[in-house]
């Protein structure tokens, strides 16, 4: 025998299906925005420089990132990627001996290019912008060193990978929302793309490239940096 | 081929009064399912430049091999898996099934499996990536939530 219908048992089907409609028109509405405005505004490639028209012009804006005392006899400038292994590996592994060695010891000072490999490295450009958003705050080197560090992390994202970056920021305890603010700007688009072009006016093809008191070295043969560096010591004693 | 009689379905099909609130919770959180997954599916697919992640690492979770299962990316199982929620509770909604049994061990069955696919995927996020994606997270409360729901459908009375 079939049981009777409750009394209020269209009405709780009326109020369900109300709110079942108003969750998927809100949700609905919340997929059209991230799709088509959500994602912000950041400059993931290189921009166009207005008013630089000469070499001159071009290395006023270029702009490198310093570590050690600059007035130091030795300057190692390298050309680096930030999605590019053998800079992850000139960063992870010989860098931080030549630190140890001759930038804190007051012997060298070592000066860092971007030359984002847009090519191949889609999030190269984005990397850059993000250490200079953190340069802002005052931690480039150490979020140099936690972006390379996790570089197969952020390196195989479909997407630009601003949260991921925003979260180190986090994670290196800067302000996140000034962090965030900036890479989803446009802000130090000009000087690193202004860093690539200075790269190819000195003709660097590859990252990473190492130069060492105006002589280019191998950056992965840490033998071949050292024996330059003490070279170039030797020549200033000279 | 269903083995039981004829009365004894419609004996089934009429032995609720009134719409089980189970399912309409069933299929509330399945639809927000439904909407969680395709955001996440579309940002796997780029459509979606970038994920509003608040805290967590979504584009490290993303990213990683663990996204992709069985060659479909994993949203995608989530879309299809809460659309059939959706479908079977929707369906189990209607007046003449208010109190049918089978819909009611597919809904078991479905929301044992969102649960235990979940739990894997979080196990994965906690101990393998080591980061937090929040839409997961989320996902992963509303899968635990529908599986609760379900088990109702093994205790409600006047089922037989």
């Amino acid at each position: 025998m079939a049981a009777q219908k409750s009394p209020g048992a269209g009405s709780s089907l009326r109020t369900f299906y109300i709110v079942l409609a108003v969750v998927a028109v809100g949700g609905l509405a919340a997929l059209g925005y991230a799709v088509l405005g959500g994602g912000g505004e950041a400059a993931t490639e290189p921009v166009e420089l207005e008013g630089v028209a000469s070499a001159r012009q071009l290395y006023e804006l270029a702009k490198p990132e310093v570590l050690g005392d600059p007035s130091t006899p030795v300057k190692i400038v390298e050309f680096g990627d930030f999605q590019c292994p053998g800079c992850r590996s000139f960063a992870m592994q010989i860098k931080p001996v030549l630190k140890e060695r001759f930038v804190d010891t007051g012997k060298a000072h070592f000066v860092y290019y971007d030359f984002p490999l847009m090519e191949i490295h889609p999030h190269a450009f984005l990397a850059a912008r993000a250490a200079r958003c953190a340069a802002d705050q005052g931690r480039y080197w150490d979020y140099h060193d936690l972006v390379f560090a996790r570089q197969s992390m952020w390196s195989y994202s479909r997407t630009a990978p601003i949260g991921t970056f925003t979260e180190y920021a986090k994670e290196l305890g800067l302000d996140s929302g000034a962090f965030e603010s900036c890479l989803k700007s446009d802000a130090h688009a000009d000087v690193v793309t202004a860093n690539r072009r200075l790269g190819e006016e000195l003709r660097i093809a590859a990252t990473p490239t190492l130069i060492v008191n105006n002589r280019r070295v191998d950056a992965l043969s840490l033998n071949a940096i050292v024996e330059a560096i003490e070279a170039s010591l030797r020549e200033g004693d000279a | 081929m269903s083995s039981v009689a004829p009365m004894e379905v419609r004996a089934e099909e009429s032995s609720a009064s009134s719409p089980p609130v189970n399912r309409m919770t069933i299929a509330l959180l399945s639809l927000v399912g439904v909407f969680i997954s395709t955001y996440l599916l579309l940002h796997k697919l780029g459509v979606v430049g970038t994920l509003v992640c608040g805290t967590g690492s979504c584009d490290t979770v993303q990213a990683s091999p663990w996204a992709v299962f069985l060659g479909v990316p994993v949203p995608a199982w989530g879309v299809a898996g809460y659309g059939l929620l959706l479908g079977v509770s929707l369906a189990g909604l209607r007046p003449g099934l208010w109190g049918n049994r089978r819909l009611g061990l597919v809904l078991v069955v479905l929301g044992a499996g969102a649960f235990g696919f979940s739990a894997y995927l979080t196990g994965i996020e906690a101990f393998v990536i080591r980061a937090w994606c929040r839409w997961c997270v989320a996902s992963a409360v509303i899968a635990t939530l529908i599986f609760i729901s379900t088990l109702f459908e093994l205790i409600r009375p006047g089922r037989r």
